[in-house]
């Protein structure tokens, strides 16, 4: 056993090994030290911690329930369905690796030795299922695929849902419509050539350009919601946020190269031509599936919508995100570099972590970018619930005709009723593995 | 019963299941962005603070334990796992005033909470 993973280490390209160490044992090391953790519940705990309130023991203890429930029921399931791992399952352990080392220098080191492995287990141990599951006698590797098929297309749906949420029915159908539009449109250009003066025609990707004029639109709409009329010099939310804890923000600023560091590996990470490392769902399909594009659009506005949550517990708490506000992944997506998604990678955390006040001040003008921002989670978090049932379905019945589409659906129902519920949005990929290893159960009991 | 919702997602959602379930117990129910909402429990503007977010103690707790402090508030449920009815009535009873939970948790957790804040 030891042997034969071991033999699986080494066929790992060392390259792709060695930087998801890097990045497993920085964050790890960050973690540690309270300087960063991804989890952005275990955020407000850190200072907790680290101001005596909270013991080491409660600390770590937390952390762990508050994580591996994500990683086993929704980082996971989404790695293996791709495979690039989805950074959650990658970044949450490094959260409880680097709270659970003692704090000190032994446990400083030792968080970024387990960080490095757990990291470069991770890796061979997706691979390593993947192909187990390819070598079994009913092999699903390629309809588990599907999950992700409804996916592609249905992702340029999502800032109708959020103009819908932010603004109601009838302007979120004016932007489904112009999104369909928009499809319709690109597609019947088709190529551009500009009467041949480029050697290489431009193919244009109608969902990627529906979900840009999507974006506009729904961008359009929440800058021009602007901040009741004040009298005098009433302060917003966010700059009281600012005055009031000042402090962190510099302990954040006095911590910023571990971070550049770990923000330019991850872009490099995120590269189409690296495909380590993805930020969420969404973008890891279309990674999977070839659309630089998509993935790049989707990253943006996931960045986007992250930037007053981020910004507001980093802020509050003193603690950054190893990833900050991700925007890392859309300097790796934009560029298929890897020195140019490093350099851009380092420079945008820098820019994040120095602008960190004046960004969240800026955003007290514009109440209806942090609402939007809320509504662009949950508007994605309802895509994908329903995409990735729809998908799962498909590929279940690929699998397992007839008896795929019940399971699917019992799995969902069922779900609802326990007290330890499946991430809803995850049940589609879950469920399709388990059905999967039953079909195998069935071919070798003789039913298949 | 002054009811805030904060957090970051399905706020509206939230704020409609406290007044159908509160009815005129609840004399006021109010949704605002996660740090107005913290304040506002801090300053004893509001009684009780519900937000959810996709994790239960991220974005629908953060601020709340930045700003009212970590003692007042409580995840009731997160990824997996959800607090049995008990556990969640004990948090009441014990005086946690935050409540954090995920965006599909919300029919489950919120009728308990309401009830034994009225009980």
């Amino acid at each position: 056993m030891v042997q034969e993973f071991l033999m699986r280490l080494i066929e790992v390209d060392p390259v792709k090994a060695g930087l998801l160490a890097a990045i497993g044992a920085i964050s790890a090391m960050m973690a540690n030290r309270g300087i960063a953790v991804f989890h952005d519940g275990l955020r407000p705990l850190i200072p907790e911690h680290l101001e005596g309130r909270m013991s080491r023991k409660a600390l770590a203890a937390t952390s762990f329930a508050l994580s591996f429930g994500l990683i086993i029921g929704f980082g996971i399931p989404f790695s293996l369905t791709a495979p690039i791992i989805l950074v959650h399952s990658l970044l949450l352990g490094t959260d409880v690796i680097g709270v659970w080392c003692s704090n000190s220098k032994k446990g400083f080191v030792l968080s970024g030795v387990i960080g490095a492995f757990y990291a470069v287990a991770l890796l061979t141990g997706l691979k390593s299922v993947v192909e187990l599951f390819a070598m079994l006698p009913v092999n699903f590797m390629t309809n588990l695929s599907k999950v992700g098929d409804p996916i592609v297309v249905c992702f340029s749906l999502f800032p109708a849902v959020v103009v819908g949420y932010q603004y109601g029915y009838r302007k979120g159908i004016w932007v489904l419509v112009a999104t369909i539009i928009g499809y319709l449109a690109t597609q019947s250009i088709g190529t551009l050539s500009f009467g041949g003066f480029i050697e290489k025609p431009v193919k244009l990707d109608p969902n990627g350009s529906a979900l840009l004029i999507a974006m506009i639109a729904m961008f359009y709409f929440a800058m021009k919601q602007r901040p009741p009329e004040t009298t005098g010099d009433q302060k917003g939310a966010n700059e009281m946020l600012v005055g009031l804890f000042s402090s962190r923000i510099a302990r954040i600023q006095k911590n910023k190269w571990l971070l550049v560091l770990s923000g330019g590996l991850t872009a490099v990470a995120a590269t189409m031509s690296f495909s380590l490392l993805a930020e969420g769902p969404v973008s890891l399909q279309l990674m999977a599936q070839g659309e630089q594009n998509g993935a790049l659009l989707v990253a943006l506005a996931r960045a986007i919508s992250f930037v007053p949550l981020v910004g507001t517990t980093a802020i509050a708490t003193g603690v950054y995100s190893p990833d900050g506000m991700k925007f890392v992944f859309v300097a790796g997506l934009a560029t298929n570099n890897p020195w140019i998604a490093f350099i851009a990678g380092c420079v945008i955390m820098l820019m994040e972590i120095m602008l960190l006040a004046k960004i969240a001040i800026w955003l007290d003008k514009y109440p209806g970018v942090k609402a939007c921002g809320d509504h662009i989670r949950t508007a994605i978090t309802r895509m994908l619930e329903i995409s990735l049932l729809v998908g799962g379905m498909i590929a279940s019945n690929a699998i397992l005709p007839g008896m795929g589409f019940m399971i699917v659906a019992g799995i969902y129902l069922l779900n609802k009723t326990s007290k330890r519920p499946l991430v809803e949005m995850a049940i589609g990929p879950i469920a399709t593995i388990a059905v999967g290893i039953l079909a195998n159960i069935f071919y070798i009991m003789g039913l298949g | 019963m002054k009811f805030v919702v904060g957090g970051q997602i399905e706020k509206e959602k939230i704020a409609e299941s406290i007044r159908t379930l509160a009815g005129d117990k609840a004399t006021s129910v109010v949704v605002m962005n996660d740090i107005e909402a913290a304040m506002a429990l801090k300053s004893g503007a509001v009684d009780y603070y519900l937000g959810a977010c996709n994790t239960g103690g991220g974005g629908a707790l953060a601020m709340a334990i930045a700003i009212a402090g970590m003692d007042r508030c409580v995840t009731v449920g997160m990824p997996g796992k959800i607090l049995s009815d008990e556990e969640i009535i004990a948090h009441v009873k014990g005086g946690k005033s935050a409540f954090g939970f995920t965006g599909q948790d919300i029919d489950v957790v919120v009728p308990v909470i309401i009830t034994a804040i009225f009980s």
